[in-house]
């Protein structure tokens, strides 16, 4: 057996033509509802133009922070998926165009932004120095910056690495990743707190930042691990791609299902035990009326359902079960952004029609077109990559 | 001696690679009964092997099961049924604080109860007694070499068919592996009578110093659960405070939470003069008084006040509530005959609160009206 | 190494020793007799034993009045040792349980030393919270049994939570060793001339054979040991910090506690290991077992944890700015700036600012920079502890009843006594049991595994 790849086998095809189409039809179709939304009902197309952008944002920067990951755990296996996590990634590039609606709604989804509620409000005046518009363009401006350029300098490096099959850029690209961690951190902490947290700008909670990143992380492994079986099982990846890969998958994400319950339960656990009146109303909110059913739905869908269904040592390897299993993933943390979101829009009752039907809609569109885009022009595999053959034949 | 009885035909091999080879070629050859023994686990070998998939999987989900059932049973029963506590204002039943101990208990019972099925149930362990122990192969699988051993009671083994194989697949060394005599023939005997003597004396002896040490070295009692306490009991003596009780005084001119010293001792005419009943004839305050009454002046007074004692003549029957005199009397005179009682009856000052004294007060005026009523409550 | 090269897996065993050479190496220490260095080690750390005993012996005689826990400190050293003891025990099964489902290789090799730590760390952990419930000898009470007062423990405290979690943790981590340890014992029994020595592993090796049909399951139950060890692990740490956080004092009732407490355990968990270590592989000249690569991969995991304690110091002081609750506010000015502030900025420098050398590739590859530190990192996080239980309590909501703890001599002769015991146990471990798996690090050998796809 020869020791390098044959790279020739590997060389970027192009995605079947139902993945392309799909993309721009639903992408048409979620943008029509959200002009509509916007017409009909702006603070409601706010709120879900906001689920809509943290949402995008879980697999974009997520997926950069697998990249990243990968580099510098020296993971093996996973080299040969590194391309899908890098395109995915590219979703941050469209980030600040995604961000426009939410900014057009910002009066209706913050009310931080109302001097004269902040001036009224005591608690709120004393946040001022941070929760105000400037500085909140500020951040947000320097988040997406922050993501931009990481994104290029390390795929480009990687993309280089096709042609030179150089081994200084995997070097180059570790210290990379390196450096984008801590920012990283820093960024989706006061990132969700930004959007998402200010919401209820009475309301706090230091494991906020972690939540968060809990749920990014296992949105962008599992639109990886979908992506990587479907595409698979379409013949894109050769035929080295065994049980085993699939495994690391499952078992991954199996770990961040564990890991975001973990999170979920600490936060919970904490403000339901001290019961202090400032803490406990969000969660109240989430257990008021129609809420309760939501919230218990919630637990089901992101909690019982994937930790059942991958807990069995072959339901990780098994191609179908991961597929249903990732899109059930991505599916619950869409539903984690609308439990996040909603309930500061709608107390009592959970809002649900073709709005929030519509958005998802959009999200995957936008998903599969920037795939699209992006493997149009790149090889689907890292092809210089040096550890790429190792990775190929991964076994345990 | 008699005759050696075979256990296995061994070989061995010198890489990890050969090992494989050989244990795929014993598969393919039709052994069921063989093993390959290494001194670590080889990747790929269960395939080569031909082993279904470890089973163990399921007793840990089985017991790590029971745990959880088996702790929110523990939980429930002992905090929601048996003793319940309000603790920081949360319901009984509050799940969320009882998860931690529930996942422990999993824990707990997954990992012990899969370890233990591993060793008793799947390898008969311990069995120190297996012949393969002692043998130059066991050395050498155990220390840096890999072997290939063919039961005897496999159902296709002979024994010039396995040597010959052996040699095929390039095995070195090859040797027969035989059953001890010694430990074949040994047989366990817990009825023995030195065996349950020496247990006998272990624990005489054991108990014997343990109670010699405890007691009488250490003066220490064995662990009675708190029985026996260092506290003061009321009404007994006292070898710590001077005047020899263990009940204390109260400061002078201090009372007791809830009281008010009363100002009308032995002034009944005073109480009648200036007591005033504060408490309002209200339903609720004549509920109140009622339910007093019911508990503490009926039994002698009866439910009516009428003195017709529920106590069968075993205690002087008082006179009627309902006469011209008690009609006549003040509240306060009332309340004072309940303060330091009258005749026979005794004080009920320390039974019944104020309130509640007041309370059966309109009470007793409701009852002497239903008797007597006034004109104006016929209308 | 200078340049690696991506496209080759660098075995984590240096030099390619033979099979038999490895047991040769793990067994030696268990054959020769302890040397005058050994003695001189002991000696020291039975003292320190000693001392702890005789302050034990003190406290129980005339109470734990003889401690510095006063009306709003009731916390003192107990707990922060407790918590500083458990954290140490969380590198062991971090090491043996996670890293083993990643897939680490390098793990191997130092796995059965950090198991061992582990269990010794909590078995001085253990001891604190017995003593600080002031009359050990009833801990019988914190189990739930049925007694003639028809009382039960009260299962919603985090204080018996613990004793769940601690005593889980200490009998799985010791079962996870125990079944790690038994194909050492089959070899040693194999190995070894002493006939006591023979019966002893024998017993031990529950008559191990090292046969497939047993590795098969084997491996399975160690799969599945460590995949409830690792929720285990994380959970210990967790319902420690819930002691904390359940309550609603400022600067306790924070919800990034829990990953918090478990990054900052396993930051000193590696410390503690990394240090140990240094002094293992040089006094059993396992260095090429034990290598530099193997002590760069665990700084680089000093580092991460560090970041993530960094992480956690600055949301909460974030936080509390941002939450707008005044007595939140006044409680972490009163931790870096209050009386407490040496305490709060030994911690802040050792844990936060020491590990960033750890970015430099000299650093994390020189064995005394590394060693110290990591002592750094040690001291930093019984500081950590001694901030978080002391600050609060001294100063909370009521000026009225705040107050300034300080430990007396006992206090810190029990700590010693802590380090005494845990040290004296690993001494000891060093020269019955083989301090590095033999089987696992047979399995990482160049050479030792089969080449896939040739046949």
């Amino acid at each position: 057996m020869s020791d390098t790849v044959d790279k020739q086998y590997y060389q970027k095809k192009d995605l079947p033509d139902g993945v392309k189409k799909a993309g721009y039809i639903l992408t048409a179709i979620g943008l029509i509802i959200l002009v509509l939304a916007f017409m009909f009902d702006k603070t409601r197309a706010s709120f879900n133009a906001l689920m809509l952008l943290m949402f995008l944002t879980s697999i974009g920067v997520g997926s950069l922070f697998l990249v990243a990951l990968e580099y510098l755990g020296g993971a093996v296996w996973s080299t040969p998926f590194r391309r899908i996590s890098e395109f995915l990634a590219s979703i941050v590039l469209i980030l600040p165009i995604v961000a426009i609606p939410v900014y057009l709604g910002l009066h209706e989804l913050y009310h931080w932004t109302h001097l004269d509620v902040v001036a009224a409000d005591k608690i709120l005046s004393g946040k001022a120095a941070y929760l105000n518009e400037g500085f909140f363009t500020i951040r947000v401006a320097a988040y997406f910056l922050i993501w931009i350029l990481f994104y290029y300098l390390i795929t480009n490096n990687s993309k280089k690495q096709d042609t030179s099959s150089d081994q200084k850029l995997t070097k180059k690209n570790i210290k990379l990743s390196a450096g984008f961690m801590p920012l990283f951190a820093i960024s989706i902490t006061f990132g969700s707190i930004d959007w998402m947290m200010s919401l209820e700008p009475h309301w706090f909670s230091t494991i906020y930042g972690v939540y968060y990143f809990s749920g990014t992380v296992l949105a962008s492994l599992a639109a990886l691990t979908y992506a990587m079986v479907y595409l698979n099982e379409k013949g894109y990846f050769g035929d080295k791609i065994k049980k085993d890969h699939y495994y690391s998958f499952g078992a991954l994400m199996f770990g961040f299902v564990n890991f975001w319950a973990y999170i979920a339960f600490s936060q919970l656990i904490l403000i339901w035990y001290a019961n202090l009146p400032e803490e406990t109303f969000w969660f109240m909110q989430r257990w008021e009326g129609e809420w309760m059913y939501v919230s218990l739905l919630f637990m089901v869908a992101h909690f019982i359902v994937p930790y059942f269904g991958l807990l069995a040592q072959p339901s990780k390897m098994n191609p179908k079960r991961l597929k249903f299993m990732s899109l059930w993933i991505l599916f619950a943390h869409y539903f984690d952004m609308y439990w996040l979101v909603m309930p500061t829009m709608s107390k009592g009752e959970a809002p649900f029609s073709w709005i929030e039907l519509g958005f998802p809609l959009l999200a995957v569109g936008i998903i599969l077109i920037v795939f699209n885009i992006k493997s149009s022009k790149n090889n689907l595999m890292p092809v210089g990559d040096p550890k790429l053959k190792r990775g190929l034949d991964f076994r345990f | 001696m008699s005759e050696r009885i075979l256990y296995s035909y061994t070989g061995l091999f010198d890489t990890p690679d050969e090992i494989i080879g050989a244990a795929s070629k014993t598969a393919e050859a039709g052994y069921t009964k063989f093993d390959v023994n290494t001194p670590y686990p080889v990747h790929g070998m269960d395939d080569a092997m031909k082993l279904p998939p470890s089973k163990l999987g399921y007793a840990s989900l089985v017991f790590g099961l029971s745990g959880t059932i088996a702790a929110i049973l523990l939980i429930v029963i002992t905090t929601v049924v048996d003793y319940p506590n309000i603790i920081g204002g949360k319901p009984f039943f509050s799940l969320p604080a009882f998860i931690p101990i529930m996942f422990e208990i999993t824990v707990l019972s997954a990992s012990i109860a899969t370890v233990v099925t591993m060793i008793i149930v799947f390898f008969k362990f311990p069995n120190n007694a297996h012949p393969m122990h002692d043998t130059d192969y066991m050395k050498a699988v155990s220390s840096s070499r890999y072997g290939v051993s063919i039961q005897a009671d496999d159902k296709i083994f002979s024994e010039d068919q396995v040597k010959d194989f052996l040699n095929s697949i390039g095995a070195k060394d090859i040797s027969p592996i035989y059953y001890d005599d010694e430990e074949i023939n040994f047989k366990h005997n817990v009825l023995d009578l030195k065996f349950i003597g020496g247990l006998f004396l272990l624990a005489i002896i054991v108990s014997g110093t343990t109670y010699f040490a405890l007691n009488k070295l250490m003066y220490m009692t064995p662990f009675n659960w708190m029985m026996e306490q260092d506290k003061a009991i009321v009404q007994s003596t006292s070898n710590f405070f001077e005047d020899g009780t263990n009940m204390r005084v109260p400061v002078e001119a201090t009372i007791a939470r809830n009281t008010k010293p009363y100002k009308f001792k032995n002034d009944p005419e005073g109480a009648a003069k200036f007591l005033v009943n504060p408490v309002p004839g209200n339903e609720k305050n004549l509920e109140l008084g009622k339910k007093k009454f019911n508990i503490y002046c009926s039994p002698c007074h009866d439910n009516y006040g009428k003195g017709e004692s529920r106590l069968r003549g075993q205690f002087p029957n008082p006179p009627s509530l309902h006469s011209q005199k008690l009609r006549d009397w003040s509240d306060g005179r009332i309340y004072h005959v309940i303060m330091e009682g009258q005749n026979v009856m005794p004080s009920y000052s320390s039974q019944i609160n104020e309130t509640e004294r007041w309370a059966i007060i309109n009470y007793v005026r409701a009852l002497q009206r239903s008797l007597n009523a006034k004109e104006s409550d016929l209308q | 190494m200078s340049s690696v090269d991506y496209t080759k897996e660098y075995s984590v065993v240096e030099g390619s020793p033979r099979l038999s050479e490895i047991e040769d190496i793990i067994i030696r220490p268990l054959n020769v007799k302890p040397d005058k260095k050994f003695y001189m080690a002991i000696s020291v750390t039975l003292t320190m034993l000693l001392i702890g005993v005789i302050s034990l012996g003190v406290s129980f005689y005339y109470g734990t009045g003889m401690w510095g826990n006063n009306n709003p400190v009731g916390w003192g050293f107990p707990i922060v040792n407790f918590v500083f003891w458990v954290g140490i025990g969380h590198a062991g099964t971090l090491i043996s349980a996670i890293l083993f489902l990643f897939r680490q290789k390098w793990r191997n090799g130092i796995a059965r030393f950090a198991e061992g730590m582990t269990i010794f760390a909590v078995m001085t952990a253990g001891i604190f919270p017995l003593i600080h419930v002031g009359r050990p000898w009833l801990a019988g009470y914190l189990f739930p049994y049925p007694n003639q007062h028809s009382l039960w423990v009260n299962f919603t405290s985090p204080l018996l939570w613990d004793v769940f979690a601690v005593s889980t943790y200490f009998t799985v981590s010791f079962i996870f060793w125990y079944v790690g340890l038994i194909p050492d014992f089959a070899t040693m029994r194999d190995k070894t001339t002493n006939a006591l020595k023979k019966v002893i592993y024998s017993v031990f090796s529950l008559g191990w054979r090292h046969s497939n049909r047993h590795w098969q399951n084997y491996e399975m139950v160690y799969l599945i040991l460590a995949g409830f060890a690792t929720p285990l692990v994380l959970s210990v740490h967790t319902i420690v910090s819930f002691d904390f956080a359940v309550s609603v004092l400022p600067g306790w009732h924070t919800t990034i506690f829990p990953p918090y407490f478990v990054a900052g355990a396993v930051f000193s968990g590696f410390a503690m290991v990394q240090n140990v270590l240094i002094f293992i592989r040089k006094i059993f000249d396992m260095e090429h077992i034990i290598t530099l690569d193997t002590l760069e991969k665990m700084n680089k995991i000093m580092m991460l944890t560090g970041m993530l304690v960094g992480y956690a110091y600055a949301m909460e002081f974030f936080i509390a700015w941002y939450g707008g609750v005044e007595a939140e506010q006044f409680a972490f000015v009163n931790r870096a700036f209050g009386p407490y502030a040496w305490a709060y900025w030994i911690m802040v420098s050792c844990n936060v600012l020491s590990p960033q050398l750890f970015w430099f590739k000299k650093v994390r590859r020189t064995i005394p920079a590394m060693f110290a530190i990591a002592v750094f990192i040690n001291v930093g996080m019984w500081f950590e502890r001694f901030v978080i239980t002391v600050t609060s309590l001294s100063r909370d909501f009521l000026p009225s009843s705040w107050g300034y703890y300080s430990p007396t001599l006992v206090d810190f002769g029990i700590l010693i006594g802590s380090f005494g015991m845990f040290f004296t146990l690993l001494l000891l471990f060093t020269k019955t049991l083989p301090v590095v798996s033999i089987a696992e690090v047979k399995a990482v050998v160049d050479g030792a595994q089969p080449t896939h796809g040739d046949h």
